[in-house]
């Protein structure tokens, strides 16, 4: 289980988090729809441990990790532009996490098979289309064996006609992991494809909706308030 | 026809002027004389030893003190200790070199060490490293600091999520991201030992054959009148400066071009 309890954050006297909320089950593909300056980007630091909340707490797996930093929460991380470690090939990428005893080569070889990597191990990243870079992100994450996955809007780097093979997949590998997964996003229909459940992100606040298209009614409704 | 600027008009002679023509000034007077006297020194030669020795070393320290100020710029920027670094960084800059070798004299220029003798670690080739090193560490601070500044920090979470602490992931993934930062930083630092003169006759004298370097070597010609001898010196200054420079762009255009094919 990842959740989040009632968690309060502020720079100065502007409040970023206003008591935010949030539960995912193992198995569950939880899309988090966030809206500009709804606070996403202070909601990953602290799901990551880069940043404390003011209050609340985060539990990871049924640990209290909110004092915890990063590198004990086992928190399995994908960001935007995949962030791959350029001087490193696509094996070392994905082994990166055993240096410190986490997976094992059994899984790298699993992730390696799921997400037909093997005729680009020895490759350096910069050597990849953004699909593949984003299978490598996954495959390095996953092969950590972590308790929980977090990913913010992996594919973005991916066109439309390839991210319709590569998210059914993804889809595939994270539920068979049977772990948490919080899945961040601004598109519907990447939403509809990946998630099992729903949730907005608005004002420092996330509330769980049925789909996606409801997130974006509400997306539309702002901006109309807003007088966009 | 093109319109010729003002800026153009006051940049080009003011240009030749100040810098190019005083340095074909030297060029322009080595003679054979000259040259054959000073290559026959073998005081000259000493000097070049040193000079590449002490550089070499104080590049090397100034690089390893560049990446432990860059640690804290990556991960402690609100703290004390980084604020001081950072302000102390200009400091070596604005500070006359002289005072630098001053203080460097008064700190280190006495018994505290017990391999020392009464002078300290004065007056050696450790002294002149030392000083070197005080003058041409800010340039290594502050270019691995402006390229630490481009990091993207999704590395750094990433990597400590994969388990690393903020000391791994700076070894295992800043420092190699950094790699060309590096060789920047330690080619600069070595250049601006190179120059180095009034820091180094301060805190590690001119001793010939022991502390003199290359700087203190044409001044010292140049004091006793020798000017051919002072003119081939500094023309191998310019020409190590040379090699330095042209080292410096040839891999920045190879490392650009490797980059671009990524």
């Amino acid at each position: 289980m990842l959740e989040i309890r009632d968690v309060y954050k502020s720079f100065g006297k502007q409040k970023v988090l206003n008591g935010v909320s949030l539960k995912v089950s193992p198995g569950e593909l939880q899309v988090l729809i966030g809206l500009n300056g709804s606070g996403k980007t202070t909601l990953l630091k602290i799901l990551t441990g880069l940043l404390e909340p003011d209050k609340g707490k985060v539990q990871i797996g049924g640990r209290d990790v909110t004092q915890l930093p990063p590198e004990e929460r086992y928190i399995g991380y994908v960001p935007q532009h995949t962030a791959l470690f350029s001087h490193l090939t696509v094996k070392e990428n994905i082994l990166y996490s055993l240096h410190h005893g986490r997976g094992s080569e059994e899984t790298f070889h699993h992730m390696v098979d799921l997400l037909a990597l093997e005729p680009y191990l020895g490759r350096k990243p910069g050597e990849l289309s953004g699909g593949y870079r984003s299978r490598v992100a996954l495959a390095r994450a996953l092969t950590s064996t972590p308790k929980a996955m977090l990913l913010d809007e992996p594919i973005t780097e991916v066109d439309r006609a390839k991210k319709e093979h590569i998210l059914p997949l993804f889809r595939s590998v994270l539920v068979e992991m049977n772990i948490p997964v919080l899945y961040i996003t601004h598109d519907p229909w990447e939403a509809e494809q990946i998630g099992t459940s729903f949730s907005i992100m608005k004002d420092g606040n996330v509330t769980r909706i049925n789909s996606p298209a409801e997130a974006f009614a509400i997306v539309r409704e702002q901006a109309l308030c807003d007088g966009e | 026809m093109r319109k010729v600027s003002t800026w153009e008009l006051l940049f080009v002679p003011l240009f030749f002027l100040l810098i190019v023509y005083p340095i074909a000034a030297i060029v322009g007077n080595v003679t054979v004389e000259g040259m054959e006297r000073t290559f026959a020194d073998p005081i000259f030669w000493d000097a070049v030893k040193n000079t590449l020795i002490t550089a070499f070393f104080a590049a090397l320290l100034g690089v390893l003190l560049a990446l432990g100020f860059g640690y804290f710029y990556i991960f402690h920027p609100g703290t004390l200790v980084y604020k001081i670094a950072d302000f102390m960084n200009d400091f070596p800059i604005a500070l006359p070199h002289t005072v630098a070798g001053l203080a460097l004299l008064l700190a280190f220029g006495r018994k505290m060490f017990w391999f020392a003798g009464p002078t300290g670690l004065a007056f050696t080739l450790l002294a002149v490293a030392l000083a070197m090193f005080f003058v041409s560490y800010p340039l290594a601070a502050r270019t691995i600091a402006a390229s630490a500044d481009e990091i993207d920090m999704d590395l750094i979470a990433v990597a400590r999520t994969l388990g690393d602490s903020p000391a791994n992931a700076y070894r295992r993934v800043v420092i190699p991201v950094l790699g060309e930062a590096i060789f920047s930083a330690y080619v600069l630092s070595f250049a601006r030992s190179l120059s180095e003169f009034a820091a180094v006759i301060m805190f590690g004298g001119n001793v010939p054959g022991m502390t003199q370097v290359l700087a203190s070597y044409v001044f010292s010609k140049v004091e006793e009148g020798e000017i051919g001898m002072a003119v081939t010196a500094s023309a191998f200054c310019i020409l190590l400066s040379l090699l330095l420079v042209l080292t410096l762009r040839l891999r920045g255009k190879y490392y650009a071009r490797n980059k671009g094919c990524i």
